[in-house]
């Protein structure tokens, strides 16, 4: 139709506008869950368990109840009453159903567990009540390692289950056992991730109201998903999802811990309903070390069959995650993604993989950015430690392996087609900004003068949108499409609204954007609504690196639709047969005589006054009105690739770790806010290099989290990191709206590949590989006394 | 524990207080005098979310309990602004520098280095990465609010004045 939404010459995407979020954030305006007060609220404070593993034998409420100020204490038996259990139990091979409570009644299954609820009119009143409920626990043995909780014999998390061992999948190609047997060669190389938490700075919360006079439930929380929150909520509360509003507020960052809905939001929303009064609740940091959604803690092993090249004939890959006690999510789920993509960009054909997801007494786990952060670690060392064993270079290793740029759309062994991607290109762009052959020698030379340098490289294809298709095929229930309105009012202003929810993406940015792109008019003008489950469309929510594709992607589907019926009314008005020549410009409707662009006098605030208030000047048979809402589902799946390459310096009598120098190369398609995008690999990379350099959930052998302190849990502060240079060797993909593809969560598996590679290179004359995070010093001069 | 009433400076004007001894100083700017731009992440000192000038210094209101700042003066990030009621130079700079995702960690490292540079009007890359390891920020890896920070203190001392 018209020629403003070629790739090359968009008028609005692309660029970096300054974010329409920041005034509010900037000056203390925004609006945090912690900062809406609601009259005659109430606050909630948990009673948590102080045992790994216990049977709840009595619960004493009465001292607690009679406290100043305390409106009422429950525990599982009131909330079993309220509320229905929750049943996973999706029907993948492999995976065992189970069920949970709102609190537990019967016993606890970590330290952090909770197991009771105190409300009063008064938060320190709560806390303060908290520590009259007398709880009366039998202890049990606790099994808090996830070998051990696979032994005969070992202490059940779930008595009924049988075992602890959650999810066995297991995948191989025809030849697979031929190849290792026969291989001439096999580099055997092993990997492990600690436990991790996302730590948004932002703690979790929530405000529950409940109308009688409506019988509605209003509850505002921070959360990425907003609908499929309600859904859960209006089940496990038995009320209808017409009953139930969720209002999502600014959120101060997810990051994975902002997507389920936990206990305690549950427990909250019950009582309100109960009390029939607002109640709120704020976590404590203490609580969000001990009790929200944990990540990772995971032991990987692969062997690689190698012919003398360094060719990869064969490769075997053996994961076991340790997923907690509970299940906000599949067992399955975040293990198996890492599995399903592990050769990315290599040309392996013989493939195997055994993938165990067991439970143990800790806090449960969840996805944090990125759930298949392992991924590319695991690849990208086993490459190196091929190199390293046959002595060949790791760059000469990986071009052997690397499927050629030009041979995508490109099947993995798994069945998986990766398509629109060049990570050869982006292997050989970085080489050449980082110097590579000056690196080796500058390195040859400091060595000689005890300066330590390794150079790790990390070729990452990243998963991002994941389409309906995938989800079935990996017999995950749910969906990968978006949906999307956009409207335009009677006096012209836009409106525009997706099921996706931001937790600092500064979609309201972006998005007005893809909307401005789609209608043909100025992202000033177009504002972004989100986050309320009653005014955006049901949607599949944030998370992976589906936003930009998924969200933006369908507003602009919905943008263009309207732009379709405004020209088409536009046509009418100016007596013309057809719109095909007219466009909009900055909200003008423009007529294309040759490659010149006329101005009319028809503004885009014309037609919608037509379109709602004279509609007898339509064309024959439109309905009134100018919105359109439409769905998209993407692709089964979309990847972006990067390539990262770390530089450091280890300083080996203290182990101390230097990043001097950190370049990525990014291919993540055409992108909505190169500024935002930006925004979001440089936070990913840190985020990796954070968990592998600092952060560890250390649970003593007993099962006690030790970490319950912001200052035990050590994250990345300014000081600690690099500069990245970013470069950029971008190309579309060819099937989404405006060649989109996603990105946010490669920086993580890139930047925790690159590092762990570059801190073994600097210590290969020691014959010391790194094996395992966070990489402190303690442990690098642990591990070089082993070695000297 | 008994409420005291008692009365705080914040911002210039005086409020009068009714609360426990114990009741923090963030929890009574937030929720006794109603603002809720300064931000509580760990109530431990940690992460430096919770950032206000008493006196002029940068303090973790967490840490200090309400009624101890009776007498002194209180700025939290409400108070800064540019000369023209608009964005100060930092602020202006964290905008246009993308220093920011999800701001909940904002309104503190805008407090303390909005102070810092007024002591310190040509920091190296260095001193201020030093300085801004009080505050924690998960979303932005630090860079962009490093460079903003930069950016601002060139702009303060007359160079670069160029505003996007
Ligand atoms: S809330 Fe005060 S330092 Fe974190
Ligand atoms: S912007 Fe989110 S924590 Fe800093």
């Amino acid at each position: 139709m018209s020629r403003v939404n070629d790739s090359n010459n968009f008028l609005s995407i692309g660029k970096s506008l300054p974010r329409k979020e920041d005034r509010r954030l900037l000056t203390g305006q925004g609006r945090y869950l912690d900062d809406i007060q609601v009259a005659g609220e109430l606050h909630a404070c948990f009673v948590r368990s102080p045992y790994q593993h216990a049977l709840i034998l009595a619960i004493d409420t009465e001292a607690a109840e009679a406290a100043p100020e305390v409106v009422a204490v429950v525990t599982g038996k009131d909330l079993a009453e309220w509320t229905t259990t929750h049943r996973m139990a999706p029907p993948i091979d492999g995976l065992l159903p189970i069920e949970m409570t709102a609190l537990p009644a019967d016993k606890v299954r970590f330290h952090g567990d909770p197991v009771a609820c105190i409300v009063a009119t008064d938060r320190y009143l709560a806390e303060d009540a908290s520590e009259l409920v007398e709880v009366d626990y039998e202890p049990l043995d606790p099994v808090c390692d996830m070998f051990k909780a696979m032994e005969d014999g070992a202490p059940l998390i779930e008595k009924d289950m049988g075992t602890n061992l959650i999810s066995h999948q297991t995948f191989e190609t025809g030849n697979i056992l031929h190849v290792m047997e026969s291989a001439g060669r096999v580099v055997e190389s092993t990997f492990s991730t600690p436990r991790q938490t996302p730590l948004p700075i932002e703690t979790r919360g929530c405000i529950a109201e409940w109308d009688e006079g409506t019988q509605h439930l209003t509850v505002h929380v921070g959360n990425q998903a907003p609908h499929p929150y309600r859904s859960a909520l209006a089940g496990r509360l038995k009320l209808k999802e017409t009953q139930v509003t969720v209002i999502v507020p600014d959120v101060g960052g997810g990051f994975g811990q902002k997507i389920a809905l936990y206990r305690e939001e549950l427990t909250i929303a019950a009582l309100a309903r109960h009390l029939k009064r607002p109640v709120r609740w704020r976590e404590d940091r203490m609580e969000n070390l001990l009790a929200a959604s944990h990540a990772r803690e995971d032991f990987v092993r692969t062997r690689a069959a190698v012919d003398a090249n360094g060719r990869i004939t064969g490769l075997t890959l053996e994961l076991v995650e340790d997923f907690g006690a509970y299940c906000f999510f599949p067992a399955n789920y975040l293990a198996r993604v890492v599995a399903v993509i592990l050769t990315g960009p290599y040309d392996i054909g013989e493939y195997a993989f055994d993938v165990k997801v067991v439970l143990t007494n800790k806090c449960g786990n969840g996805p944090m950015r990125a759930p298949m952060a392992i991924t590319s670690w695991v690849m990208e060392g086993t490459i190196d430690n091929i190199a390293r064993e046959l002595g060949l270079d790791p760059v000469q290793v990986r071009r052997l392996n690397m499927v050629a740029d030009d041979a995508y759309p490109h099947v993995m062994a798994t069945g998986e087609t990766m398509e629109d991607i060049n990570p050869g290109a982006a292997l050989e762009r970085g080489l050449e900004a980082i110097g590579y052959a000056d690196f080796r020698r500058r390195q040859e030379a400091d060595r000689e003068h005890g300066i330590y340098r390794g150079l790790g490289i990390c070729s990452v294809v990243e998963s991002t949108t994941y389409g309906s298709k995938f989800y079935k095929a990996a017999g995950i229930p749910g969906s990968g499409h978006e949906c999307a309105w956009v409207k335009v009012d009677p006096s012209g202003t836009i409106r525009a609204s997706a099921g996706v929810m931001a937790t600092g993406q500064g979609y309201e940015t972006s998005f007005s954007q893809a909307v401005a792109e789609g209608l043909g008019v100025n992202p000033q003008d177009v504002d972004i609504k989100l986050g309320n489950t009653d005014i955006a469309p049901y949607g599949m929510g944030s998370r992976g690196a589906r936003g930009g594709t998924a969200g933006g992607g369908t507003l602009y589907l919905a943008a263009t639709g309207v732009r379709e019926k405004a020209l088409a009314i536009a046509a009418k008005l100016l007596g013309l047969n057809t719109a095909y020549q007219l466009t909009m410009r900055d909200g003008r409707v423009c007529r294309l005589i040759d490659d010149d662009i006329q101005e009319t006098d028809l503004t885009l605030a014309d037609i919608a006054r037509t379109a709602y208030l004279d509609p007898t000047r339509l064309p024959d048979g439109m309905e009134p009105g100018l919105e359109v809402t439409r769905a998209y589902d993407p692709p089964p799946m979309t990847y972006s690739n990067s390539c990262h390459f770390c530089e450091v310096v280890v300083d080996v009598p203290t182990g101390a770790v230097e990043i001097s120098r950190y370049v990525v190369v990014e291919n993540c398609g055409n992108v909505l806010n190169p500024q935002i995008v930006e925004g979001q690999q440089l936070g990913a990379i840190v985020m990796g290099l954070s968990g592998s350099l600092f952060e560890q959930v250390v649970y003593d052998e007993s099962g006690y989290n030790q970490t319950g302190l912001l200052a035990d849990y050590l994250v990345a502060t300014a000081s600690d990191m690099p500069n990245i240079e970013i470069l950029s060797v971008a190309t579309p993909n060819r099937r989404t709206p405006i060649g989109l593809k996603g990105m946010a969560e490669g920086g993580v598996m890139g930047s925790i590949g690159a590092i762990s590679n570059a801190v073994s290179d600097a210590l290969s004359p020691f014959g010391a590989v790194v094996e395992n995070h966070p990489i402190s010093p303690s442990r690098l001069r642990l591990m070089l006394r082993e070695k000297t | 524990m008994d409420k005291v009433a008692f009365r705080l400076n914040v911002n210039g004007m005086d409020h009068d207080v009714l609360a426990e001894p114990r009741k923090l100083l963030s929890d009574a700017i937030r929720e006794d005098i109603g603002l809720t731009g300064t931000h509580v992440g760990c109530e431990h000192g940690v992460c430096g979310a919770c950032t206000v000038l008493i006196d002029g210094k940068p303090q973790r209101a967490c840490l200090v309990f309400a009624i101890q700042a009776q007498g002194q003066a209180i700025t939290t990030i409400e108070n800064v602004t540019g000369e023209d009621g608009g964005y100060s130079p930092l602020q202006q700079a964290l905008h246009e520098e993308h220093g920011l995702q999800c701001g909940f960690c904002t309104p503190g490292i805008v407090v303390t280095m909005e102070a810092y540079l007024k002591e310190n009007p040509d920091p190296s890359e260095r001193d201020i990465r030093d300085v801004l390891s009080g505050n924690l920020c998960r979303c932005t890896g630090y860079q962009s609010i490093v460079k903003a920070v930069q950016k601002a203190a060139r702009r303060m001392r007359g160079e670069d004045t160029e505003v996007a």
